[in-house]
């Protein structure tokens, strides 16, 4: 576990120094299982930030929002760097952002965190109910203790925390320039068997599925929008000249919406899960993006965000590519 | 730009084509379907459009009724797509709003039935009515063509290209890795089948390299970097120190008896069995008759020091040429064409441990033997071998093995093709053998032999008359026995079926050709893809053997794959032809159908960079809104419009032109349909 | 619509190059195959973006084809192997969704290989057929 103290302090030098702009991190949420992501200009401010299972939200995702912002005339741009603070799996985004050229790795630097796992905010409302109060938690390798207000309550990891972090290949960051704690250890590996159950269906089983999963998106962009690896200029989806898809929340729409979606995370996607969590109308949208994965892993035996060195999966290829369903 | 902004007038042709056509499909029921399309202002059928009367027919509607598209459905494009291109611009169209839909080999040739016929030409001629709406006219853009060819490579191959397109006038920078231009035809002995001395053939040409007024020598120099396009290229190449001033070395050679290595050090052209001082001429004919300094062996280079009295070899040079403190040299050049020449190595027989190459010092490859019967070789030509440091004593082989087929059509060492020289050069040494070695007894080991070429056979026929016995089999295992020089090979004689062991006090592996091993330098200056035996591939293998893929680079010689001499010459003197076409003509036409970039959408994460076949595409920086960013940008020159960077980008950011999503969606949507 | 006299439409994108041109010669040599087929022509088979698939099924195609160089082949030296890379993994996603994997296909054909894009188009048409009409996300025709 972090210790806290540490943290602030290092967010505090960190944010002392004259080429830094701001820190990306986490504070006390007003209620609920989920801390908020907060953007610090002033080292007085690190006093705020905290680190605990309920730091759920991937503050990689803002990296790139902040390279968006336009300068006034007369102005010169802001280049300077960006701290952040980052679990095993943000890092993971950090990692595909540099292999697309996002940024240049001098421009930020990380802080990273290694993670023993956060707060599915489902499986907690589950067990507690809607929670009106501020919620802090710690986690072992066994246990999560969550404290509601005070009242401290022990419960399973696997009642409580979120799927990815069940599986957890990298719970420690895979590229910072410094580590807040100690390494965790590796506890899981994963076998995909979500994705091998879905595929055990027919195509009218799977279709029936997403019909009805597809038919409640009211199209919110939520999913787009959170995602660390979606910073198009503009988005494809949303684009008039020429239109991929029409704006009517029909199920013709929604599902090619989704399959783009999908489509464009292929070889891309960290798994970092953001898009589900922050779904309104609870689609599970990563088992569209496990299955990519999954493939992407078994068959070109690539896995995204890992290596900065690589090449993207879908602008590289290997003449010996399975071609099974060629004819 | 003509009508851009126009609304789209769209006349539609329908073609007859005789009966090939009109006795399927109903043309005058397509022609009042095609009327009736939006934007479509005139719909008409004629029997053949691509007659003159037909033509006609277009170009009145052009000038008459204001058509700003033209759509003919008619054959395929790739037949008549030029034709009516032609057809608008001599109308003064631009020849990109032409639109061709193929109702003839893709539905009346192969739907006899007439309704399902008819309704398939609907649909087709639909497709193209919404498509070419969205046409844009399109610009062909012609470059200039820097008239000077960079060669790379001063093999036969880049010397015959060289003397080629000096000859007609234009200027050739010919550069060469080592210190002598030559390659590897100047280490071989005699040619096959006319026993011609290479040398002798060789070296009047070489001369004429170093001496002809349009071509710059760059010997002892590699290619740096190369940037640009057809036409249009920039070359680095680094010179490197010869430590020898060029201009002075007047090439006496007294360095070299001096130098404290002399004598010590493998020489590189004699394949290491013949030896050379630190300061060096890698052999006599050498041009340009310069010395260079071996900069790893050198001891003034590499410890600082020579001896007591300093460096023998600056205090015999009359001249004063030697020079420690010279250093390699960038020279820039401009070239509008480029060959490659780079040639091939021999085989690397340690992968073939089991016929013991590397520890055995009576086995020896084609081109080490080429060199011992050399008269310019470290015998003087005489078959000798096992003699000391001193070049005294030694022993003449009594019992010749020769041996086919190492490191070629052999899958286990990787290389599956026939190198195409081996059979012969084996037979022209087996030769050499018998003629200098009248009473040896020779043996070749072989799988096939193929003796192709013009002559060949007639010389392998006269090589087995003079008492070479030829034996079908391909050796397993060659190790020796005892403490005298004797050799055993084991193997199966494959025609009587007999396993045997045939003792040689001399065996010649026939190794085969291979790509150089430092290929991936050339692959990665230019793009070049290479085939799957590794030699670098051809733009296609029947029609443009000597082109390739990037335009104004092309292949001569054994880098493009293996040959012999003669066919060396003959894709030199064609890659020297195809360079000239375009330096004569001097303008180049480049491809209008190239992507193009919408900077203010792209998010410069190089996807198409990467994809792009022909590093068309580089990032570059780009002022949105205040902030510094990186796009992409594509280099019309070197784009050949194939857009699979279109599909790459994930914003939709490039598109190559005529082919455009909004171009194609629309064309989806009109084909999706049902029925 | 009962299964006997559906017919299903195939939108095709074919390279330029090679599976274009052997279509081309599927027509000169007059070899007869289903008119279910209409064909798009791209410059290679690189250039198809997996979602033109997805927008033909949504447009109302019940099976889907992209053709291109056999692999070495390709004009463009490289465009195949991309495409056959996309492809592959659109193919899986698409399954996942639950469309029917016949309607969604990929060939290599050569120009020299007309008879092989007969056999291709055939092959198409029957699995197309076997899946049925495409309804599950087809996009609703509005008509004012």
């Amino acid at each position: 576990m972090v210790d806290e103290s540490k943290l602030r302090e290092k967010a505090a030098e960190v944010l002392a120094r004259e080429d830094v702009r701001r820190l990306i991190g986490w504070k006390r949420g007003t209620y609920g299982f989920e801390a908020a992501p907060c953007v610090i200009k002033d080292a007085s401010e690190a006093e705020a930030l905290i680190f605990d299972p309920t730091c759920v939200q991937n503050p990689a995702s803002f990296i790139t929002l902040e390279e968006k912002k336009p300068v006034p005339r007369g102005q010169e741009a802001d280049t300077r760097k960006i701290a952040v603070m980052v679990k095993g799996c943000d890092s993971r985004a950090i990692v595909q952002q540099l292999v697309e050229k996002a940024y240049d790795r001098d421009h930020v630097i990380v802080l990273g965190i290694p993670c023993l796992g956060v707060i599915d905010r489902r499986k907690a409302a589950a067990l507690f109910g809607d929670v009106a109060s501020q919620v802090s938690a710690k986690v072992d390798a066994e246990k999560v203790a969550v404290d509601v207000g005070g009242d401290v309550k022990t419960v399973d990891r696997k009642d409580i925390l979120m799927d990815k972090c069940l599986r957890c290949r990298y719970p420690n960051p895979l590229v910072y320039d410094e580590l807040l704690a100690d390494e965790v250890e590796k506890w899981a590996g994963d076998e995909f068997a979500d994705v091998g159950e879905f595929e055990g269906q027919s195509p009218e089983e799977k279709w029936a599925f997403w019909e009805e999963q597809f038919s409640k998106c009211i199209r919110c962009y939520s999913c787009r929008n959170v995602c660390p690896m979606c910073y198009c200029v503009e988005c494809v989806v949303t684009k008039l000249q020429p239109q991929w898809t029409r704006r009517a929340t029909d199920i013709s729409e929604n599902t090619v919406y989704h399959i783009q979606r999908a489509w464009h995370l292929a070889g891309r996607c960290i798994e970092c899960m953001e898009c589900q969590r922050v779904c309104p109308v609870d689609i599970p949208i990563m088992t569209l993006n496990r299955k990519l994965t999954r493939d992407v892993k078994e068959m070109f035996e690539y896995e995204p965000g890992v290596d900065v060195e690589a090449q993207p999966l879908l602008a590289s290829y290997n003449p010996q590519d399975p071609e099974d369903f060629i004819m | 730009m003509d009508n851009l902004n126009r609304r789209p007038r769209i006349g539609v042709y329908i073609c007859h084509c005789g009966i090939n056509i009109g006795s399927v499909v109903d043309v005058p029921g397509l022609v009042e379907y095609a009327s009736r399309l939006p934007g479509v202002v005139v719909a008409r059928e004629y029997t053949y459009m691509c007659s003159d009367p037909g033509q006609n027919l277009v170009k009145e509607d052009i000038k008459n009724e204001g058509l700003n598209r033209v759509i003919v459905a008619s054959c395929s494009p790739r037949m008549h797509e030029p034709t009516f291109r032609k057809t608008l611009k001599e109308a003064g169209l631009n020849p990109y709003y032409l639109e061709m839909a193929n109702i003839r080999e893709q539905c009346s040739w192969v739907h006899p039935d007439k309704e399902q016929a008819t309704h398939k030409a609907r649909k087709l001629v639909e497709a193209a009515v919404v498509k070419a709406m969205l046409l844009e006219a399109l610009e062909e853009k012609e470059v200039d063509v820097i008239p000077a060819c960079l060669v790379i490579g001063a093999g036969i191959a880049g010397i015959q290209a060289s003397l080629d397109i000096a000859d007609a006038g234009f200027k050739v920078y010919l550069v060469e890795k080592t210190p002598s231009v030559g390659g590897r035809m100047a280490q071989l002995d005699k040619t096959f089948p006319t026993l011609d001395c290479s040398a002798c053939i060789l070296t009047p040409k070489m001369v004429d390299v170093a001496n002809h007024p349009n071509i710059e020598l760059m010997s002892y120099s590699q290619l740096e970097s190369i940037e640009g396009y057809v036409g249009n290229f920039k070359a680095t190449v680094r010179k490197k120190a010869r430590f020898v001033n060029f201009n002075t070395c007047t090439g006496c050679g007294v360095c070299a008896e001096n130098c404290r290595l002399a004598g010590r050090i493998p020489n590189e052209f004699d394949e290491n069995i013949g030896m050379r001082g630190a300061i060096y001429l890698p052999f006599p004919q050498a041009v340009p008759a310069k010395y260079t300094i071996d900069p790893e062996r050198c001891l003034q280079l590499t410890k600082g020091k020579c001896g007591k009295e300093g460096p023998a070899c600056a205090a015999a040079c009359g001249p004063g040429s030697i020079d420690f403190e010279q250093e390699d040299e960038l020279v820039e050049i401009e070239i509008g064409t480029v060959i490659v020449a780079t040639g091939y190595d021999v085989f690397d027989c340690t992968r073939k441990p089991e016929y013991g190459w590397e520890d055995i010092d009576n086995v020896m490859t084609g081109l080490e033997f080429e060199r011992l019967v050399s008269a310019s070789g470290p015998t003087g030509g005489h078959v000798i071998l096992g003699r000391d440091k001193k070049g005294e004593g030694g022993y003449e082989p009594k019992k010749v093995a020769f041996i086919h087929c190492v490191g070629s059509r052999d899958k286990s060492v990787g290389n599956e093709y026939c190198s195409r020289v081996c059979c012969m050069y084996l037979a022209k040494q087996a030769h050499l053998v018998r003629d200098k070695l009248p009473d040896a007894d020779i043996a070749v080991f072989y799988m096939d032999v193929r003796a192709f070429g013009k002559g060949f056979e007639e010389f392998y026929d006269r090589v087995r008359r003079e008492g070479v016995r030829y034996i079908r089999g391909n050796p397993s295992e060659i190790y020796r026995t005892g403490e005298d020089h004797t050799v055993v090979i084991k193997v199966e004689d494959t025609l009587t079926g007999t396993p045997m062991e045939y003792e040689a006090d001399l065996v010649v592996l026939g190794v085969g050709l291979e790509p150089r091993r430092d290929v991936r330098e050339i692959i990665d200056l230019f793009k070049l893809s290479q085939s799957t035996d590794g030699f670098f591939m051809e733009a296609h293998p029947k029609l443009r053997p000597v082109d390739t893929a990037s335009d104004g680079v092309y292949l001569a010689g054994c880098c493009q794959g293996p040959k012999d001499i003669p066919d060396t010459v003959a894709q030199a003197k064609g890659a020297a032809s195809s360079a000239l076409i375009l330096m004569a003509y001097g303008k180049v036409k480049v491809e209008a159908l190239v992507s193009v970039v919408s900077p203010d959408e792209c998010r410069g994460c190089g996807f198409c960079m990467e994809v792009c076949p022909f590093g068309a595409i580089e990032l570059v920086d780009q002022n949105r809104m205040g902030n510094i960013v990186q796009v992409a940008q594509v280099n019309e020159a070197l784009c050949k419009g194939c857009g699979s960077c279109a599909a790459a980008c994930l914003s939709g950011a490039i598109q190559p032109r005529s082919f455009k999503d909004e171009q194609i969606l629309p064309q989806i949507a009109v084909l999706g349909v049902r029925i | 619509m009962s299964a006997e006299e559906f017919e299903p439409n195939i939108v095709a994108f074919l390279c330029n190059w090679c599976s274009y041109a052997g279509a081309d010669l599927a027509g000169t040599s007059r070899t007869q195959y289903l008119p279910n087929v209409k064909i798009i022509r791209v410059m290679c088979s690189g250039r198809v973006n997996p979602l033109f698939l997805v927008n033909a099924l949504q447009q109302g195609a019940d099976g889907v084809l992209i053709s291109g160089c056999h692999p070495g082949d390709c004009h463009y030296m490289e465009g195949n192997y991309y495409a056959r890379r996309r492809y592959t993994l659109m193919h899986k996603l698409l399954e996942h969704v639950g469309v029917d994997p016949g309607r969604v296909n990929m060939s290599w054909v050569s120009a020299s290989e007309g008879a092989k894009f007969k056999d291709v188009v055939e092959d198409t048409v029957t699995k197309a057929k076997e899946a049925g009409p495409m309804e599950q996300f087809r996009r609703r025709r509005i008509n004012w």
